[in-house]
């Protein structure tokens, strides 16, 4: 059984690094790497809503932060790519640090507008500072990224959507592993029982927020040289929405979960073409029936859709007759 | 200039105010927020154009429409997103009313296109002139039914029966259920009331806005929770001042900043009060 397993992942890492090489479909290796940034968006979003349990509703405006922030560097300033991707990360990771003191205080439901709120107001601010971002008329022409000289090939860019993604689950694991991220699971589990165990909670949900974010606008940057045109609308709310619904689909608080849910809800629409205006429909009917039908989503994890002590609050309120 | 901005904002005040109340009404019963009001006062403006295009140019009856779609879509929200979540944390409520919200959204975009439609224009002749400023007809018409929906959603809150069941579970629904209520129908009743009273705001906005598409509440809905935080979600008189206020602030504050700035207002108001006063101008200190 072991050996099995062993022969199984060795398979699936030899099939993923081969993969343009097998497939040397370029519309294939796109849907690839479109399938790589979502798989870090849902996984950094999972920080924020499934490991702390904070619902963040503004996670397009931070991916939407770093690609402007690395498109207009290198447009403007013609800075190379390996500076402005990480410049991206930090400009989104800056925005998420002010935006998580000013509003990570707020209990559940206002966290989620305000976040939302910002969002909307990232995505106005950038339609409409026309001298900077051009406004509705979005960023064209932005470069492709060179490796010691070497302009990205389809496959450079699936090389580094597929090593950067890795890196990000592997920190991801290890964040989750780690005294920081149990203390982010506290919280999630009963805040006030955490902040008597002595975790500083304000700090640590700013910490999840900021690294949230900071992932978020890695891949931004990493998205604006690849798409090579970026615009306000590419990171509006329903962005923020779809990166929400594959995480939920997948199963809030799982790591494996959030790769799933980006991998079925990126390759779905793909494979069934017909159904390309129903998109959001499908994504708006899968957001209900997860968290009324299965809120473990496909892992099927106890998600935060399911609190353990206030379900037993809930149900023994029940028993007294109330709601 | 300054009488015209008012007018206008009284106007624009009085569609927030609707929404906002609605917010609070549902707010003050589960400590929930109705995500998908904005989406409600979209269909209830379709249903409004429906009515117009299809059956008969009568304003009053496309205001029907709103208010029994809106109403039908509140009943409905309210047995998916809350009764078959109980005991369940309250957050999945709300990620389920956000997947109402972009459900309605894209349906109404297969089925009516993404394309603005005009909403034929009622009561369009000039009624009188103030200070410099003209007021149309459909201006005074769309304060008073404002005026009116918000004077009879008070009378039914604080005169009646069904009002004072739906106080008394926002004071503690534990309570309330021993007491003898019936808190399901309650809730029921009160997300109906929401749905059906953002239903009426989405054809009078599109009367007045000249507008009616997939999109137009998204925008709406939010800056009415800002106005609702504003004014006070706890409190409904609360709401309907926040919902007045922050539209008049947003005419008089484009002639400071420039037009395309406009929706930031809100939400710039939004965030201020729920990190310096979350209970917003009227609201009850309770713990938010």
């Amino acid at each position: 059984m072991k050996k099995l397993q062993i022969a199984g992942v060795t398979l699936g890492i030899l099939l993923l690094l081969s993969f343009p090489f097998i497939v040397p479909n370029p519309y294939l290796v796109r849907v690839a790497i479109m399938c790589g940034i979502y798989m870090v968006l849902a996984s950094s979003l999972n920080i924020v809503i499934g490991f702390t349990g904070m619902f963040s509703l503004g996670h397009g405006a931070f991916y939407g932060i770093g690609a402007y922030t690395s498109a207009l560097l290198a447009l403007n300033l013609h800075w190379p790519f390996w500076v402005t991707f990480p410049l991206g990360g930090v400009m989104a990771a800056l925005f998420g640090v002010l935006i998580g003191v000013a509003t990570l205080r707020l209990r559940q439901i206002f966290l989620a507008f305000t976040t939302l709120g910002f969002g909307e107001i990232t995505r106005i601010l950038i339609l409409n500072w026309d001298s900077l971002t051009r406004g509705p008329m979005g960023l064209p022409g932005i470069p492709i990224p060179s490796f010691f000289g070497v302009r990205f090939s389809q496959a450079g860019y699936y090389y580094f959507i597929l090593l950067f993604t890795s890196l990000v689950v592997l920190f991801i694991y290890r964040l989750y592993h780690s005294r920081i991220g149990r203390a982010f699971i506290a919280i999630r589990e009963d805040e006030v029982a955490a902040s008597h165990m002595g975790i500083h909670l304000f700090g640590y949900k700013t910490l999840a927020f900021t690294i949230a974010c900071a992932i978020a606008g890695l891949v931004g940057a990493f998205y604006a040289h690849f798409a090579r045109f970026i615009s306000a609308d590419q990171f509006g709310g329903n962005e923020s929405f779809a990166i929400l619904t594959m995480v939920a689909l997948g199963g809030t608080g799982s790591i494996v979960g959030p790769l799933l849910g980006a991998a079925v809800l990126i390759i779905f629409p793909e494979v069934f073409r017909f159904l390309a205006q129903f998109r959001m429909v499908i994504y708006g009917a899968i957001l209900i029936f997860v968290i009324v039908v299965k809120p473990g989503g496909i892992v099927g994890v106890r998600g935060v859709f399911e609190k353990p002590v206030q379900a037993l609050r809930a149900k023994r309120s029940h028993q007294k007759g109330g709601r | 200039m300054v009488v015209q901005q008012l007018i206008n904002g009284i106007t624009q005040g009085s569609i927030f105010a609707l929404l906002a109340i609605s917010f609070a009404v549902i707010y003050g019963v589960l400590r929930l927020v109705n995500f998908a009001t904005g989406a409600t006062y979209m269909m209830g403006a379709f249903a409004g154009w429906l009515t117009v295009q299809y059956v008969s140019q009568n304003i009053f009856l496309a205001m029907l429409a709103g208010l029994v779609t809106g109403w039908c879509i509140g009943f409905l929200i309210e047995k998916v997103a809350i009764k078959s979540l109980r005991g369940v944390a309250r957050i999945a409520s709300l990620i389920c009313t956000i997947g109402f919200s972009i459900f309605m959204i894209e349906i109404a975009t297969v089925v009516f296109g993404a394309e603005t439609k005009a909403m034929p224009s009622f009561f369009n002749e000039k009624a009188f002139t103030l200070g410099g400023a003209s007021v149309v007809w459909y201006q005074v018409f769309l304060i008073c039914t404002a005026i009116t929906i918000l004077v009879l959603l008070q009378l039914l809150i604080f005169k009646t029966k069904a009002g004072l069941a739906i106080r008394t579970v926002s004071l503690d629904f534990k309570t309330a259920g021993l007491m003898g209520i019936n808190v399901d129908r309650t809730i029921s009743l009160a997300f109906s009331l929401g749905g059906a009273t953002a239903g009426i705001a989405g054809v009078l906005g599109s009367v007045y806005y000249n507008i009616v598409n997939p999109t137009m509440g998204n925008l709406q809905g939010l800056k009415s929770f800002s106005a609702a935080v504003f004014g006070g979600l706890t409190s409904i008189p609360g709401a309907i001042l926040g919902g007045y206020l922050l539209a008049i602030v947003e005419n008089f504050g484009v002639q400071i900043v420039s037009g395309g700035y406009r929706d930031i207002i809100g939400f710039v108001i939004l965030v201020g009060f729920l990190l310096f006063r979350p209970r917003g101008l009227l609201g009850k200190k309770a713990s938010l």
